[in-house]
């Protein structure tokens, strides 16, 4: 039991890992069968979601209370931008994908030069271009750019599957592993878990925090902007809202997870199994029966909770300090 | 000193206060052992000690700040019955003025009087005059011709006058018994240091009990009646001050006076780093194999020195990669989530690309070396960095930038709070270490350490006053060149000259108003109309209401997104629950209204961000409006649709219905209350040392936020005779822009309920002033976005030229 403690809190990942477990159990009592199959439609579900929340982390995680709230207006436009650039057509869809890039790119500049150089709080800079984003994409969705359908291609990444295994859970898996990798054993995680717990030591030791800054903006609005692209090609189109939900469940996916929200420290698995986590509470309600209303608050309490109980962790961690050094 | 030892007994009767075997230890430091300390009625207790001997811990023992690990407190001879805390310390007449100072810079002079004593605060407007006046006469018996006004915001006096009303403010409570003064001459010109020691003897002779810390010693033995000397946590000398003097005093505070000046070889490398104006008239080369200590009155410019030249900016220029020891662990030095080995490695990522890899057993060897050089455990390396004691956790810091390889090393006053065991490692490490070709730069605020220098570059006014070099570095010469120029530390001048830029960024969401409001009439004359104004402005009166709401949430440092879908909920059942039964209904949205205010009190207490739990909230609320509501529809009850549609001939109601709130909003902001709030929004912990209680206050913001967002829901469904739970969203980002918009800095505190307002009218007037001008609705939201950005780029802009001069 000590070990497992003292493996649970190196590896934060595990409670919502165990949380899966519990939740499947629960899902296959409720549907009253055992099924493989509702569970990959779960993951794949989840990885759309892992996908907005692993970029949503590293936002997090670079402290100050720092959360993208343009990942949605990101989604939805870069939605429209695949409508637009790749027209149906297999040949294009690598043309589409770099739109998506430039889109997040430029955004995620815009967000990081805000941030950085006005030092707008960066809630209120990625609410402002969430804004402008908006409107662009109410335009994109007035303009009648001709057919709107989508490449089989896409199709095939957002819903194939190989061996009865999502196509696209296993693209999520890989960029989980990978952040995970990087996030643990790279250069860039350890300065962007620098900066995290404190941009003064950081920049006393060397770290280049602008650039780690940007780079976390940025790569939260191109992780968007491409899950946008995939995430249309599953819906089998765009619409205005498509983006709305992913907001409070990518923030919700990264504090489940074990994400500190002070900034810090991010956790890729966590984040993976939280977001399948949530997905497996909304199915579970569904199946139960539960109306929309009541599903959103399970949601909202179990967000307030898991922060309400979380809270009090890093302060007794501080408290129960290890014997005196001679 | 035994608790028994009643040998010295205070002249009067009981003490004020005493202290009886005082322990207190943080982790595996002990910051006070033992301590046992006597004040009485009209004593000056002069505390003195090196860094990091326990005086500020026992000081906030004493005033409940900390709780004691052991020992206890008596207050009047008698043991308290409760826990000694903050209220209890209040109560019984302890003040202290701290050394970081504990006013709120965005609260007048008069209103920091009245955060401190509330007693006599009412809700009549004019409630200030008594604290007014309270403030002026405070200040003029301390410091006589002050000149400070009391409608100042603290804000803008400079340090001196912030810490002349602080400790002003001090004296004047009512019922005060003990002053206890930290450091209080450091920023004081001479003239007010002498009418502070007049103030302080005078008011001694008549009862007034006083604890002075300073590390002025002179002073300390010329203002006190007895001494008492902490050393390494422990009392070590307790005595009348005039049966002590300077030389003593440092003697026992571990001087050292060994005078065996180490013989320093002189060595000279290549020069590594160039500086210049405005540090110094003739350019100075620092080169390699030197150890140059920063020497000169604390803040003289010694930090932005050291900077400066971490930046390689400013007046200075390196030829050489730079390590930084910070001397601030907690605020610059450690990692607090990391272990040691990873706080020393970060030193080794410099220039390194960043998808390199990290590899732990590497690091872990690379650190092994520079540990054994410090003496670091190296069975601690895997610790976590916040279980070594302070000394430990420095010597990590250190070895952080030996890994480094970097040739300059700077130091900003490494060894503060460290034990001299530990110091005497450091100094033989830097010598190694310059032996070995580096250049270290070493900032010291403890002159004995001045023995360990090649050269000295002593600084006064932000400026190298001498450059000194082997044996003319003595302490008469230091001390000399530190007192050379002359201190500008005054007190009078200040901030003219700001004032136009922060007015015309002030004025900016009015300006925006008016441009709006011009291209509108100009657009379409009608709208210029009593009748056109009053269908503009309809839809305004909600979003004014959300907006204030988020105001009072943002000036405490928050923000709420959760507070359009609580006004979009209150709306749902004022259409379904109001309608059907008043008396129900009134019952419901109070219910709302209360579970809103605990959500705030639950961020407080739980310290969590507000931005994930209100968006989480946000979801609740939802959730619940559409359990009773799934599609858009209900009716208002009748009475809610008369308190809005009555009308006063020739102006139209929308514009007296936000005039109104607007005032309501002016006028909470106002009173006692909402000086409290901003109080909590600018600086929570002289709140709460002030014995204000951070829940009750994020209780009574989240009920004023609440009111106001259930009068949106309540207006809204008058409004538009109908509800809809999804039309919360957009309110919530309206409403942050609008606050944004009209002035508010989100590091709370500072809030404009006119500018606000002013925001929420002029966001609803530019989508209608698009659709005038024909252009599509779409661009509403973006407009919006640029409009926001625009104002905080202007501003942040304005703040950076205020910087500047």
């Amino acid at each position: 039991m000590k070990a497992f403690m003292r493996f649970a809190q190196s590896n934060r990942w595990i409670w919502t890992a165990i949380g899966v477990v519990i939740l499947w159990v629960i899902l296959s009592a409720v549907s009253g069968r055992w099924s493989l199959s509702t569970l990959s439609g779960i993951i794949l579900s989840a990885s759309f979601l892992t996908i907005i929340a692993l970029g949503q982390m590293l936002v997090v995680t670079t402290g100050r209370g720092n959360i993208d709230l343009s990942v949605s207006s990101v989604l939805t436009q870069s939605a429209f931008l695949a409508l637009v650039v790749i027209r149906g057509e297999d040949g294009l869809i690598w043309l589409g994908l770099l739109a998506a890039t430039g889109l997040g790119v430029m955004v995620g500049l815009v967000n990081a030069a805000l941030v950085i150089w006005l030092r707008i709080p960066a809630i209120i800079a990625t609410l402002a271009t969430g804004y402008i984003l908006a409107s662009v994409a109410l335009f994109t969705n007035a303009w009648n750019f001709g057919p709107r359908v989508v490449a089989p291609g896409l199709k095939w990444l957002a819903s194939g599957k190989v061996a009865g295994v999502p196509i696209f859970a296993l693209v999520t898996l890989a960029l989980v592993v990978a952040t995970a990798l990087m996030l643990g054993h790279s250069v860039y995680g350890a300065r962007l878990s620098a900066i995290g717990q404190s941009r003064a030591a950081a920049r006393l030791a060397g770290v280049p925090v602008n650039k780690v800054l940007t780079m976390a903006f940025v790569a939260s609005s191109v992780l968007a902007a491409l899950m946008g692209t995939v995430l249309g090609a599953y819906v089998g189109g765009a619409f205005l809202e498509m983006g709305q939900p992913y907001l409070l469940q990518s923030v919700a996916a990264v504090v489940l997870g074990g994400t500190l929200i002070n900034g810090g420290q991010g956790t890729a698995l966590g984040t993976w199994f939280a977001a399948i986590l949530l997905i497996l509470m909304v199915t579970i309600m569904q199946i139960m029966g539960l109306p929309r209303g009541t599903q959103d608050m399970v949601q909202g309490v179990v967000v307030i909770l898991v922060l309400a109980l979380a809270a009090r962790s890093p302060a007794r961690r501080g408290a129960k300090a290890a014997p005196a050094q001679p | 000193m035994a608790a028994a030892d009643q040998s010295s007994p205070p002249p009067s009767a009981a003490p004020i206060v005493s202290l009886r075997g005082i322990c207190k230890t943080y982790g595996a430091t002990r910051a006070n052992d033992q301590i046992d300390l006597d004040i009485a009625a009209g004593e000056i207790i002069g505390l003195v000690g090196g860094n990091g001997a326990g005086k500020s811990t026992l000081m906030k023992v004493l005033c409940g700040v900390v709780p004691a690990t052991s020992g206890s407190i008596l207050l009047d001879g008698h043991l308290a019955p409760d826990a000694h805390d903050s209220g209890a310390a209040q109560s019984h007449g302890i003040r202290m003025v701290h050394q970081e100072l504990s006013l709120c810079t965005n609260l007048t002079v008069a209103e920091n009087f009245y955060v401190e004593a509330p007693g006599a605060a009412t809700l009549r407007p004019g409630w200030r005059d008594p604290y007014r006046a309270r403030a002026a006469a405070a200040l003029e018996i301390v410091f006589p011709d002050h000149g400070i006004h009391p409608d100042a915001r603290v804000g803008d006096l400079t340090l001196g006058e912030r810490q002349m009303v602080e400790i002003a403010r001090a004296a004047a409570t009512p019922g005060v018994r003990l002053i206890i003064l930290d450091e209080p001459t450091s920023s004081l010109s001479a003239k007010r240091s002498a009418q502070l020691i007049a103030f302080v003897q005078k008011r001694a002779a008549a009862g007034l009990a006083f604890i002075f810390i300073s590390h002025k010693l002179k002073e300390i033995i010329e203002i006190a009646t007895s001494v008492v000397l902490l050393r390494n946590a422990r009392k070590v000398w307790n005595g009348k001050s005039h049966e002590t003097s300077v030389s003593h005093l440092i003697e026992l505070m571990g001087g050292q006076e060994t005078n065996a000046r180490l013989q320093l070889p002189a060595q000279t490398g290549s020069a590594l780093l160039h500086i210049g104006k405005p540090w110094s008239e003739t350019p100075l080369d620092l080169c390699a194999g030197q150890i140059i200590v920063l020497s000169g009155l604390e803040g003289s410019g010694q930090q932005p020195f050291l900077h400066a030249l971490f930046k390689g900016d400013n007046g200075t220029q390196r030829t050489a990669p730079v390590a930084f020891v910070a001397g601030d662990r907690q605020k610059e030095g450690v990692f607090p989530l990391w272990d040691v080995v990873s706080n020393i490695s970060i030193g080794r990522l410099t220039g390194r690309s960043a998808l390199g890899r990290l590899d732990l057993s590497a690091e872990t060897n690379a650190a092994i070396a520079p540990s054994d050089q410090l003496r670091l455990d190296k069975s601690r390396l895997r610790s976590p960095i916040l279980e070594l004691s302070g000394g430990n956790q420095q010597k990590a810091l250190v070895a952080r930038a030996l890994v480094s390889d970097a040739p300059v090393i700077l130091l900003d006053d490494p060894t503060r709070g460290v034990d001299i065991a530990t110091k005497q490692d450091f100094y033989r490490l830097l010598q190694d270490l310059a032996a070995t070709g580096r250049c270290i730069v070493w900032h010291t605020t403890e002159d004995a350490e001045l023995e360990h220098a090649h050269r000295v570059l002593v600084f006064a006014d932000n400026r190298i006053s001498a450059d000194l070099t082997g044996s003319a570095i003595t302490p008469a010469a230091v001390l000399d060149a530190s007192f050379k120029a002359p201190s500008k530390a005054a007190e009078d001048g200040g901030a003219s000259g700001r004032g136009l830029l922060r007015k015309l960024v002030a004025s900016l969401p009015y300006l925006s108003l008016a441009l709006v409001l011009m291209l509108m009439f100009n657009a379409n004359p009608i709208t210029a109309s009593a009748f056109g104004l009053e269908l503009l402005l309809k839809p305004a009166v909600a979003l004014v209401l959300i907006v204030i709401a988020q105001m009072f949430i943002v000036g405490g440092s928050e923000i709420d997104l959760g507070a359009g879908a609580f006004a979009a909920l209150v709306s749902v059942l004022a259409a379904t629950v109001l309608p059907a039964s008043t008396p129900l209904g009134l019952i419901a949205i109070a219910t709302a209204v209360a579970a809103y205010a605990l959500v705030g009190a639950l961020i407080q207490w739980r310290q969590i961000p507000a931005i994930v739990v209100t968006l989480g909230a946000s979801f609740i609320w939802l959730g619940i409006g559409f359990s009773i509501q799934p599609t858009p529809g209900g009716t208002a009850a009748e009475w809610t649709q008369t308190l809005i549609r009555w009308k006063i001939p020739g102006i139209p109601t929308s514009i007296i219905l936000i005039s109104l709130f607007a005032a309501i909003a002016l006028a909470i902001n106002r009173t006692p209350l909402g000086v409290m709030l901003r109080g909590f929004g600018n600086n929570a912990q002289a709140m709460r040392l002030s014995g204000w209680s951070p829940i009750r206050q994020a209780l009574i913001r989240y009920t004023i936020a609440g009111v106001f967002a259930a009068l949106a829901g309540l207006v809204l469904t008058a409004v538009n005779s109908a509800s809809d739970i999804r039309s919360g969203d957009s309110y919530t980002l309206m409403s942050i822009a609008a606050v944004v918009m009209g002035g508010a800095a989100l590091i709370g505190g500072v809030i404009s309920p006119l500018g606000a307002v002013v925001g929420a009218v002029t966001l609803t007037l530019i989508g209608a002033l698009l659709g005038m001008l024909s252009i599509p609705s779409d661009l509403n939201p973006a407009t919006q976005g640029l409009l926001l950005l625009a104002i905080l780029a202007l501003r942040s802009l304005a703040a950076r030229r205020e910087d500047a001069i």
